[in-house]
């Protein structure tokens, strides 16, 4: 059934036959392309049915559901900082032209605002819920905040080579189990209007950003345990652990910064921002 | 109503409530609350932002048009909001926090509509610790 939500959820045409209980489904990787079928040793789509039908060991969880993040103890917890990590002058000139604009009351590079994508590792903590939906080869998530799309292969695929990857906000999540913990790894990622905070503290996320995610369950919580290193931006790693809430009474819908939005929202096009 | 009740009033706000917006909530003064009395031009229903444009007579008389941002409908449907609430033409009073630039723009605290009904917004917060 998730199989399915999930092909719906992505607007995916795949017929319910994927279901491995209902068909059993062909061997992976050995048709040749001919016939408009995968060629023999390539990577597998994480919707097509030889590949979710793989036997694999049962996920330890299941993070299904619309998360929110827990702010019941503080409505910062959204920002993953203090502590921020010390940083290298490229990005502590922008840190700095921060805190001085927001001195003189001004909004410095305020990027989502002006509907770029706000891009991991933010887009996990919006004030909107992210749903997750989770097969055994991916876990989709959409996001309540610009329908952000996010997807964490759990099929065995490795990176995608440098000089192909398409950089993006989110960049490229593969996750493997160790024990009861998720282990994501995400690089990937788009240097450009991509920052690691926002609303008077500005830090640079660049294309050399690496992100570990370490997914558990506690109690009735999801539990991200954040390590993200950045060489051109920070020293070090930069460490933070965020909690989630199933939200049970609410889903997500349809989200877009359409060009009549900061049109009518004065406070994005005023005098107070500083856009370079 | 025709009377011009146009001001920027100080006050000190007891706690800052959480922004949800896409943009970064630094560009509000949340210190300070401006009444706007006046005409409902727009009210529009939509995500990620709910806003309406409300006409205010200035000191002079001379009609200003004010932008006033709400959160999500999601939000506004839990305190007690339709899409109807109001519409073009409607008598309002808008508290906002305005922006720092002294631009005609705040975010919204709180409506008041011509039968003396007051909505405000419900804070941004879904789920719990416990909800499973």
């Amino acid at each position: 059934m998730r199989q399915i939500a999930a092909v719906v959820l992505i607007g995916a045409v795949v017929s319910a036959s994927c279901s491995p209980s209902q068909s059993p489904a062909p061997a992976a990787s050995t048709t040749p392309a001919a016939d408009g079928t995968v060629e023999e040793g390539k990577q597998l789509s994480a919707l097509a049915p030889a590949n979710i039908a793989k036997a694999r060991p049962k996920a330890p969880f299941d993070v299904t559901g619309n998360w929110f993040i827990d702010v019941s103890q503080n409505p910062e917890a959204w920002r993953f900082g203090p502590p921020y990590p010390k940083l290298t002058p490229a990005a502590q000139v922008h840190w700095d032209a921060a805190k001085k604009y927001t001195a003189e009351g001004k909004v410095y590079r305020d990027d989502i605002g002006q509907c770029w994508p706000a891009g991991l590792p933010l887009i996990m903590t919006r004030y909107w819920p992210m749903a997750m939906v989770q097969i055994p080869t991916a876990i989709y998530m959409i996001s309540g905040f610009m329908n952000s799309v996010r997807i964490v292969y759990l099929d065995g695929r490795k990176h995608t080579d440098a000089d192909i990857i398409v950089r993006t906000y989110n960049g490229e999540s593969i996750g493997t189990w160790e024990g009861d913990t998720l282990v994501v790894d995400t690089i990937g990622f788009r240097g450009d209007h991509h920052w690691m905070d926002q609303g008077g503290v500005a830090i640079p996320a660049g294309e050399q950003l690496h992100i570990v995610e370490r997914f558990k369950m506690v109690g009735n919580q999801l539990e991200i345990e954040y390590t993200m290193t950045d060489p051109e931006h920070w020293d070090g790693d930069w460490k933070s652990t965020k909690r989630f809430n199933r939200v049970i009474d609410e889903d997500i819908q349809e989200v877009s910064c359409l060009p009549d939005l900061n049109e009518h929202l004065q406070s994005t096009t005023s005098k107070t921002q500083v856009l370079k | 109503m025709k009377s011009v009740l146009f001001g920027a009033v100080a006050v000190a706000l007891a706690c800052a409530v959480p922004v949800l917006a896409h943009h970064s909530p630094a560009a509000f003064d949340r210190s300070k609350e401006v009444k706007l009395v006046g005409t409902v031009k727009d009210f529009r229903w939509q995500n990620p932002h709910t806003w309406i444009e409300v006409l205010v007579p200035d000191e002079k008389g001379k009609e200003v048009l004010w932008g006033v941002e709400l959160t999500s409908p999601t939000y506004l449907i839990r305190a007690g909001w339709k899409s109807n609430t109001i519409k073009p033409g409607d008598k309002v009073t808008v508290v906002v926090n305005p922006v720092r630039s002294g631009e005609p723009a705040g975010i919204f605290r709180s409506l008041t509509l011509a039968d003396g009904r007051v909505l405000t917004e419900r804070p941004a917060r879904l789920g719990t610790p416990d909800s499973k």
